[in-house]
């Protein structure tokens, strides 16, 4: 992943006046300023909640976005379905490059120190089972909401604002998804409930 | 055309994209601004170097030598992004009639973006520059059908946009090209992949004119495999999308070739109304020239099926368009189609009476003497009852090889 940001750009060699903190940009630089300004949290977001990059890559995509937006823009229709079209296909090939860089846990360090959570594990893992088989089973969407109330811990409010949706809906949400998994749960062929 | 609802819904309503972005991010304004200003120092250079770049490329082009091409290279005036975009419009302008010199400038552009110095534009503008002139060069190598090599080339400039995920419309642009290579050198497997994701990305990024470029590319694919009925079903979805779209030359296109794919699988009544719809558009978009090209396509492939009836009854008639238009090259080399079925029917009388009309024409028309002597030549050996349709189809090539040269030439 190459993060583009304004020190890797020598403007000298590029024959433009070094960058001035406070400096008046000209009326063409002020245009593509406002361009990049109005969009960047878009891209920004949309990498981030739509594909999970996190938040300094998703920076360096957007950026990335725009600076391939200068070659293409005589032949770019709409703006906006072009720069979500590129973000989107960026953060996928982001996770392509990424995706297989995650180190593995040493198997060793896993037998000397034991996950704190692994205790009492006999005892909780058919319920733990049974709640993961009955979580898979449901729309992406449930199994989403779900895993950020139940399994990250968020908010009511937090999730809302993920989703960017009320907190009221939220919540309706949420007891919709529970209602649901309820409902898969006990309609699973003879299962020994915990 | 998008991948999902709700991001074509943001993509078209502004006060969604607003709350979309609002909800999640801390607010940095100096990053962003510092971002933006880098972004817009970057836009406005080249916005400059566009406008005092003038036609820099087409002077110097026709200023020198072609042998001098590779010398233009240290020439400061088009050691920049614009000189660099003239000359990939060069080659694009040539790519079809003149592919030897759009090698020659590719190559020219390639050695001026590949020397670049690193830091005269950002990162992720010098990888799409130095991309570029790979990917048109790869493509005039293509042409040449030097397959090899262009792969090489191809493979390079997709390296040079590895390491920036942001330039996904460039990649996709290299994908299609490398799928058209990977084509000619019968990978199939491996060019259906390349052209289905960039076929993802012109939908996603909106590039209508590039999607059905990818389409048409796979249909054409399947044909080659003999998949008829998969080529069928693929022009048929672009139909659809070219009618949604109001694309008239684009319909007139894909009907020229669902009419091919009727003609392979044996279904002549719908090949006419295909080829009929394909022509009515031509003429309505006022491609004249492009009526009679259709009619010798399909009459082509009809004789090759063995409807030579309806075939010549198409070369017929394009030749008599291709007349009516002054085209009397074309003309004369449809005549010359008709002439090799005469043959191979065995009516010398009437392949020799239109070998003499096809004489009068292209000396009428002042056309290069050896065409004249060439056609003369298959006049004699008809008349001593010595030609064949293999003698026709030489002096086909011959001419055909003739008016190559004079579109190289000019």
């Amino acid at each position: 992943m190459n993060v583009i940001a304004a020190d890797t750009f020598d403007p000298m060699i590029a024959g433009l006046a070094p960058v001035v903190p406070g400096e008046e940009l000209e009326i063409d630089e002020l245009d593509f300023a406002r361009l990049y300004e109005d969009n960047f949290d878009l891209l920004v977001a949309i990498a981030r909640r739509k594909f999970q990059v996190p938040e300094v890559d998703a920076e360096a995509l957007a950026h990335e976005v725009f600076y391939s937006y200068l070659k293409r823009k005589d032949e770019i229709r709409d703006l906006h379905p072009w720069l979500i079209g590129a973000i989107c296909h960026a953060s996928r090939y982001f996770w392509r490059q990424n995706g297989r860089r995650t180190e593995q846990l040493d198997h060793s360090w896993a037998v000397l120190r034991p996950d704190p959570a692994s205790a009492g594990i006999n005892d909780l893992l058919p319920a733990q089972l049974a709640a993961r088989e009955i979580l898979e089973a449901l729309p992406p969407r449930y199994q989403q909401i779900l895993r950020l109330r139940y399994y990250e811990g968020y908010s009511i409010r937090e999730i809302a604002d993920y989703l960017g949706v009320t907190a009221k809906y939220t919540q309706k949400l949420v007891m919709r998804c529970l209602r649901r998994a309820e409902q898969m749960y006990n309609a699973a062929p003879a299962r020994k409930k915990p | 055309m998008n991948h999902s609802d709700d991001l074509q819904h943001l993509a078209d309503c502004s006060s969604c994209r607003q709350r979309f972005s609002e909800n999640v991010l801390p607010f940095n304004a100096a990053r962003r601004r510092e971002g933006a200003r880098a972004f817009a120092a970057a836009a406005a250079q080249l916005e400059r170097e566009r406008e005092s770049a003038s036609d820099i490329v087409e002077r110097q082009l026709r200023a020198t030598p072609i042998e001098e091409w590779p010398g233009l290279a240290e020439s400061p005036a088009l050691r920049n992004n614009a000189a660099l975009e003239q000359m990939s419009e060069e080659v694009r302008k040539r790519i079809e009639r003149k592919p030897v010199e759009a090698l020659a400038i590719a190559n020219l552009a390639t050695s001026i973006a590949e020397t670049l110095h690193a830091n005269a534009y950002p990162p992720a503008v010098m990888a799409q520059i130095r991309s570029t002139a790979l990917r048109d060069r790869a493509n005039a190598l293509r042409y040449l059908g030097r397959l090899d090599e262009a792969y090489d080339s191809i493979e390079t400039a997709e390296a040079r946009l590895g390491e920036f995920p942001g330039a996904a419309h460039d990649r996709a642009i290299i994908w299609l090209v490398k799928a058209m290579i990977q084509g000619q050198m019968d990978l199939f497997d491996e060019s259906e992949q390349m052209i289905t994701a960039a076929s993802l990305v012109f939908a996603d990024v909106n590039d209508l004119p590039r999607f059905f470029q990818a389409g048409l590319v796979y249909g054409n694919l399947l044909g080659r495999q003999k998949r008829y009925e998969d080529a069928q079903r693929i022009f048929g979805d672009l139909l659809d999308v070219a009618r949604s779209t109001g694309d008239d030359k684009t319909q007139a296109r894909l009907y020229n070739n669902l009419g091919h794919c009727a003609i392979y699988l044996d279904d002549y009544a719908r090949a006419n109304i295909h080829f009929s719809e394909s022509i009515a558009r031509f003429t309505d978009l006022g491609l004249r020239a492009e009526v009679p090209r259709t009619n010798l396509g399909a009459a082509l492939v009809l004789i090759g099926k063995g409807q030579i009836d309806s075939g010549l009854a198409r070369l017929e008639d394009a030749r008599r368009v291709f007349i009516d238009l002054g085209m009397m090259g074309e003309a004369g080399l449809c005549a010359l189609r008709i002439i090799e079925v005469l043959i191979d029917r065995g009516d010398t009388e009437q392949a020799r009476v239109l070998t003499g009309a096809v004489i009068d024409e292209f000396e009428a028309a002042g056309l290069d003497t050896r065409a004249v002597q060439a056609v003369a030549g298959l006049q004699s050996s008809i008349d001593a009852d010595g030609a064949t349709a293999e003698t026709v189809r030489t002096v086909h090539e011959f001419v055909q090889g003739l008016a190559t040269d004079q579109a190289q030439a000019s």
